[in-house]
């Protein structure tokens, strides 16, 4: 990371010194401070980044928002439906009490079901997130910097893990894993399932960051702070964790910034599939796969949920793509 | 970054716009489709009934290609292999068996001799002991003439395991034992005889039992009764193309893509009751899914126009090809025989106060909505489905179509009792589970939703031991009388230790398995009121399941095609009377 | 550089070994019992054990694994319930959809391929094009808007993009036909006719990636001295963009894009559920549910031979086309 520990730019706004006038004081600033510097000038940061946070926001207060709205992602109102399960009234039954209309079929409001859904996406894609990140960067370090044959075991593994295919494993493990713990009639809770998912999402996404910091710390790791602790007597430990480590705080924040997003269309991707979360958990790819049913008789029931997880994932591209964008102009993309 | 969010808010208007097209009119209910017939049957002795050729359908003109289109391709199109719907169906085109339905479409049957001049003679009275006589003038398509021995060989091979998928009845009887290939080796010596079967001349065929079946003339309407060319017999690739007896022969075979048809020009009209042959070919498409097929048909153009959409209207369309009065006429509506229940594990729910409470708490109404209304499933309150002879409409535990919550409770008398649904983890299954789950415990039932595997959902149920109190189970009779319901499915003695199971509600009550006892020892014709009688008796005084609805077939045809029509057997597409019209 | 092709084989092999165990002991962690498939309706205990011994699924599971893998090498004996013997290289008999595994692939593959080959073309050309075009525009409107449109299909979700592109072109316009493959020998216009929605998705939402390491790597390009010097000596834009700098920035492309096809080829399960295309992913997918162990094993191991092999020749072309690696 090539981040100068002072920012001259900070009082000229990007222009030369004029020479003859005073020259501006130079304020030194934490690398921190001038991430966030750079995040504050970008007009895309700001907006991805509150649409994120508004989002985030709604996913951890949905009982409030139930509260308020007043209706549960349970209730269901199959009065408004006609006998054919179809609802009634314009946009699938949308209206003052029903803002996103009712699913055709089972009569369950949408709004507050795509409330909730929002809630397991980004609960797991931020779990996902997370515990992929810290795998690969781990690994990545140790692989990075010991080389050698520890270097070459967990490449081969992450060739390993790259080859084999993570939806046919996901789809024959998931069940099995769920009997091996729980009793033929005691119902799976479904804190369970979202573990068994992240522990999936990480056995197969930690290689890209691994790969990722790896070559990183192929670069940092001839550099003279790195001889010197090693020379200094500095145990493995150390040398990995409080040397290189801060170093790689950059790449690794852009890799989990950007594995969000990655994961909520994983997750969602696997709920198309029948194969991520179950009812009654509300989770927004089992409602996309149910609604394309409807595509031409309730295209309503279609796109409120399309629009919003496509929103939802391009802010957090957006923001993940200014973040990168605020830790290293250099690598501009 | 203004053009971006002008952009988004310009998708956004779009796509609301297209959202707000529907408007779905609250509008007085109009008159449903009608799903209600009365089922009649019965068994023709004389054999000029059996003799061809089958009447001139009015309005048929003999030419033209028929598309069948289909999801999923058909698992066997080996005689001896078939069980599934559409093979059963698929197969009345191209395989002959003993003995066949004759059907108006309107759910009155004639079992007729097909390969055989009448449907079996009963020689001692004692249903132990039957003939067939074979007709003259029965050909394979390459102009064999077929004997009864090509019968008798078709029977010994579906003793062989490894040709097995078909129905096990007459194998069964035969061998005196479910484990009837321990009986007989196919495999060892394929020119021997099954025990039980003989053929004293190339036109008799005799089976001998053990203990009477009196059912034995419906049983050989399953193709299991096909004949096969014993040179000719290929083992597990006889399923790519199978010798054919009927109207027409499989010309190309494209494993799960397409099958072609065409004339068998060895079949002769004059020894055949049922079947016609006015297309010169039917050509079976697999893969597109409902709402695909339902499409392309309603669309009508090009050779969609002589298309059949064997998967039915997708829910969600429903209401658009219902709500259009020119697709009337293309519209093909009939209820099945397929029969769905609640079933309660006899075994773990034991109080029948509890039974009967559920019986009165179920919103039935609610559940078809998830099918796609009336038009997919007809709510019942029998044990047989309305397509059964002799089948009586009650009503046991009247609670209304939305059920009587207050009622149940009552019933319950103050207690809350935990019971555990047990559904398939599929798309149905889980809405399913949603619903049940809400409407019984509004009625003071505490409902655990148990998620099982959908592939091995069924297999799961039917084991005795099965630790779940409440699940989905159906049932569809191989021929429509109520001796192959009631019986196979509540009559405790059949409860298999280990293995599968088709009645899973495991009631075991040794005065109903009296009753059943009684009725089967009836001669035919009067055992269709009687099943009726013990339907109602076993719901008021045992309530072993709660029934739900039966599987309404609604599907299209292009505007070209004539003469297809639900069978009223097995509740599917069937083609012996279809014809392109010109 | 022999040596270096041989190592890399050698590990590959090694992957494909590991892949292949892993799929073996995961598919006996499955609850559905695979004799079932054979005896459906009416079966019971013992007939169910006999059917199981028919199969060869009572051996050992280390035995049914070598035997599994001697057959790929060296063609096997299935019995007669499956079709009898079986030549090299020998994937199995499948009792679910009745037929060798072999033939249910000659069938499924060329869908998939059709699928990812002609997309990927299109996703790398649209994902280059867009990246340059914006490095050449840098900071314009023009420049925003490509990114802009490139993140958008970046964040999209393949099953919504397909299903609005079949709403419209297919329910309502009717200029396209119901997807429904043809092979390419048998009638071309129908083959890319019923693809093409298919490959626009599938290109909607992979040119991202392309576009914005295509625009990085030429913005790095053109400001090296190389490509000064070529302006200097009075080069038209074109040839300098197209014969000099576009060399140099593609070689991450290459790296992504061959591990990319790699990948995809061995997994396009939701663009055949959402387009009903029957390809190796969903016979994959089905082949789970329905407990087929052989077609789950080679489906498996094609997928990822595809993405080794994709691996490997990633790592050599890398090695051709710059020669600052080769040297290293």
């Amino acid at each position: 990371m090539s981040t100068a520990p002072l920012d001259l730019g900070a009082r000229t706004n990007g222009e030369p010194p004029v020479p003859g006038e005073p020259s501006p004081l130079v304020v030194a600033r934490s690398p921190g401070q001038v991430v966030w510097l750079r995040l504050k000038r970008d007009g895309t940061a700001l907006v991805s980044g509150a649409v994120s946070l508004l989002l985030i926001v709604v996913a951890v207060g949905a009982p409030v928002i139930e509260a308020a709205y007043g209706v549960g992602p349970q209730d269901s109102f199959k009065n408004e439906l006609d006998r054919y399960g179809m609802p009634y009234g314009v946009a699938g039954g949308v209206g003052g009490a029903h803002w996103f209309g009712v699913e055709p079929g089972l009569g369950r409001d949408v709004f507050i079901q795509m409330v909730y859904g929002m809630r397991t996406s980004v609960g797991i894609a931020f779990g996902a997130a997370l515990l992929t990140t810290t795998i690969g960067a781990v690994a990545g370090i140790v692989a990075g910097y010991l080389g050698g044959w520890v270097d070459a075991v967990i490449s081969w593994l992450v060739d390993v893990a790259l080859a084999m295919p993570f939806l046919i494993f996901t789809l024959a493990l998931i069940r099995p894993l769920e009997l091996r713990f729980y009793g033929p009639r005691e119902v799976v809770p479904e804190w369970f399932r979202v573990i068994v998912l992240i522990g999936l999402f990480a056995t197969f996404g930690w290689t890209s960051t691994a790969r990722l910091v790896r070559g990183q710390v192929l670069s940092l790791r001839e550099r003279e702070f790195v001889e010197a602790a090693r020379l200094s007597g500095a145990g493995l430990g150390r040398i990995l964790f409080r040397e290189l480590l801060p170093n790689l705080w950059a790449p690794i924040l852009v890799a989990f910034s950007l594995a969000i997003p990655a994961y909520i269309t994983g997750e969602a991707a696997l709920s198309f599939l029948g194969i991520g979360m179950l009812e009654p958990t509300p989770d927004f790819g089992r409602m996309i796969y149910r609604s394309l049913s409807y595509l031409q008789t309730d295209p309503a029931y279609v796109l409120f949920p399309g629009v919003t997880i496509f929103v939802l994932v391009l802010a957090f591209n957006l923001f993940g793509d200014a973040l990168r964008d605020a830790l290293d102009p250099k690598s501009s993309r | 970054m203004r053009r971006r969010s002008a952009a988004i808010v310009a998708l956004l208007t779009l796509v609301t716009g297209l959202g707000a097209c529907v408007n779905n009119r609250k509008s007085g209910d109009d008159a449903g489709p009608d799903v209600d017939r009365k089922a009649t049957g019965a068994i023709a002795s004389d054999p000029r009934d059996s003799t061809g050729p089958a009447p001139e359908i009015p309005g048929a003109s003999r030419g033209g290609t028929i598309t069948v289109i289909r999801q999923n391709r058909i698992p066997h199109l080996d005689p001896q292999r078939v069980y599934s719907f559409v093979g059963l169906n698929a197969s009345q085109l191209y395989a002959r068996r003993l003995t066949t339905f004759k059907d108006d479409g309107q759910g009155h049957v004639t079992l007729v001799g097909d390969l055989a001049v009448t449907p079996g003679t009963d020689v001692n009275k004692d249903c132990k002991t039957w003939e067939f006589k074979i007709k003259d003038g029965v050909r394979y398509e390459d102009g064999t003439i077929i004997t009864s021995r090509d019968i008798a060989y078709g029977i010994a091979r579906s003793f062989d395991l490894a040709l097995t998928g078909g129905p096990t009845y007459i194998q069964q009887w035969l061998a005196d034992t479910p484990q009837f290939d321990t009986r007989f080796d196919f495999k060892s010596n394929k020119t021997a005889l099954a025990p039980g079967l003989s053929t004293p001349d190339e036109k008799t065929l005799k089976l001998a039992f053990a203990k009477p079946h009196c059912d034995l003339p419906f049983a050989t309407s399953l193709p299991a009764t096909a004949p096969v060319p014993a040179a000719k017999d290929t083992g597990v690739d006889y399923d790519k193309q199978p010798v054919a007896s009927g109207p027409y022969k499989i010309t190309k075979n494209t494993a799960g893509v397409e099958i072609t048809m065409e004339r068998n020009a060895n079949w002769d009209p004059a020894t055949d009751a049922v079947r016609h042959q006015y297309p010169d070919r039917f050509v079976w498409s697999f893969g597109p899914d409902p709402i695909t097929q339902t499409n392309r048909i309603i669309a009508d153009s090009g050779a969609d126009q002589t298309a059949v959409s064997w998967s039915g209207v997708h829910p969600s369309l429903m209401a658009k090809v219902v709500g259009d009065p020119a697709l009337r006429s293309r519209t093909i509506q009939s209820p099945t025989p397929s029969h769905n229940t609640l079933t309660i594990n006899n075994q773990r729910v034991t109080d029948l106060k509890v039974r009967q409470a559920l019986n009165y708490a179920i919103d039935r109404d609610g559940l078809i909505k998830i099918l796609g209304g009336e038009t997919a499933g007809r709510p019942v309150t029998t044990l047989m489905p309305p397509a059964t002879i002799g089948w009586k409409d009650y009503d046991a535990y009247p609670a209304g179509r939305n059920g009587n919550p207050d009622k149940a409770r009552d019933l319950l008398g103050g207690k809350k009792p935990d019971l555990v649904l047990a559904v398939a983890d599929s798309t149905f299954g889980q809405e399913v589970s949603i619903h049940l789950r809400a409407n019984l415990e509004k009625a003071g039932f505490k409902i655990t939703v148990k998620a099982v595997p959908a592939d091995s959902f069924y297999d799961e149920t039917k084991k005795k031991d099965n630790p779940w109190d409440l699940y989905l189970g159906s049932w569809a009779a191989d021929w429509p009388s109520g001796a192959s319901i009631l019986p196979v499915l509540y009559d405790g003695r059949a409860i298999k230790d280990s293995g599968s199971n088709n009645g899973t509600s495991y009631l075991n009550a040794p005065a109903l398995n009296a009753e059943f006892d009684r009725t089967l020892a009836l001669p035919t014709e009067q055992q269709g009121a009687e099943w009726g009688r013990l339907d109602e008796k076993i719901m008021r005084e045992y309530a072993p399941v709660v029934p739900l609805y039966v599987d309404v077939v609604f599907t299209l045809h292009g505007s070209k095609v004539g003469g297809v029509f639900v069978d009223s057997v097995f509740g599917s597409p069937t083609f012996v009377k279809a014809f392109v019209r010109k | 550089m022999v040596r270096f092709l041989a190592r890399r084989l050698l590990l590959a092999a090694l992957t494909l070994f590991a892949v292949s165990v892993l799929t073996f002991l995961m598919f006996f962690a499955l609850p559905r019992d695979p004799a079932t498939a054979m005896c459906p309706k009416n079966c019971d205990a013992a007939r169910l054990e006999r059917v199981r011994d028919e199969l060869g699924l009572n051996d050992a599971k280390a035995v049914q694994y070598l035997n599994y893998m001697k057959g790929i090498v060296a063609g096997r004996d299935l019995g007669s319930a499956q079709g009898g013997y079986c030549a090299a290289p020998c994937l199995g008999y499948s009792y679910v959809n009745g037929e060798p595994v072999t033939s249910t692939f000659t069938r499924v593959i060329p869908v998939t391929l059709s699928i990812v080959i002609p997309a990927a073309l299109l996703w790398l050309a649209t994902g280059i094009g867009l990246g340059t075009f914006s490095a050449l525009h840098r900071g314009t409107v023009l420049d925003r808007m490509a990114i802009g449109f490139s993140l958008a299909g970046a964040s999209s979700q393949l099953y919504f993009v397909g299903g609005v592109l079949l709403l419209v072109f297919v329910y309502h316009l009717r200029i396209l036909p119901y997807p429904h493959y043809t092979s390419i020998l048998d009638n071309p216009l129908a083959w890319a006719a019923s693809l093409i929605l298919p490959w626009c998705a599938l290109a909607f939402l992979f040119s991202a990636v392309y576009a914005r390491l295509s625009r990085a790597q030429m913005l790095e390009t053109m400001s090296e001295d190389f490509v000064r010097t070529a302006v200097a000596k009075g080069l038209p834009r074109r040839t300098i963009v197209v014969r000099h700098a576009l060399r140099a920035a593609i070689t991450p492309l290459v790296t992504t894009a061959g591990l990319d096809v790699g990948a995809t080829l061995g997994g396009t399960v939701i663009t055949e559920t959402t387009f009903g295309l029957r390809g190796l992913g969903r016979t994959a997918v089905d082949a789970v549910k329905d407990g087929d162990l052989p077609t789950i094993m080679g489906t498996v191991l094609i997928a990822a031979t595809f993405i080794v092999v994709a691996n490997v020749v990633v790592d050599v072309s890398y090695t051709l086309i710059d020669p600052r690696v080769r040297l290293r």
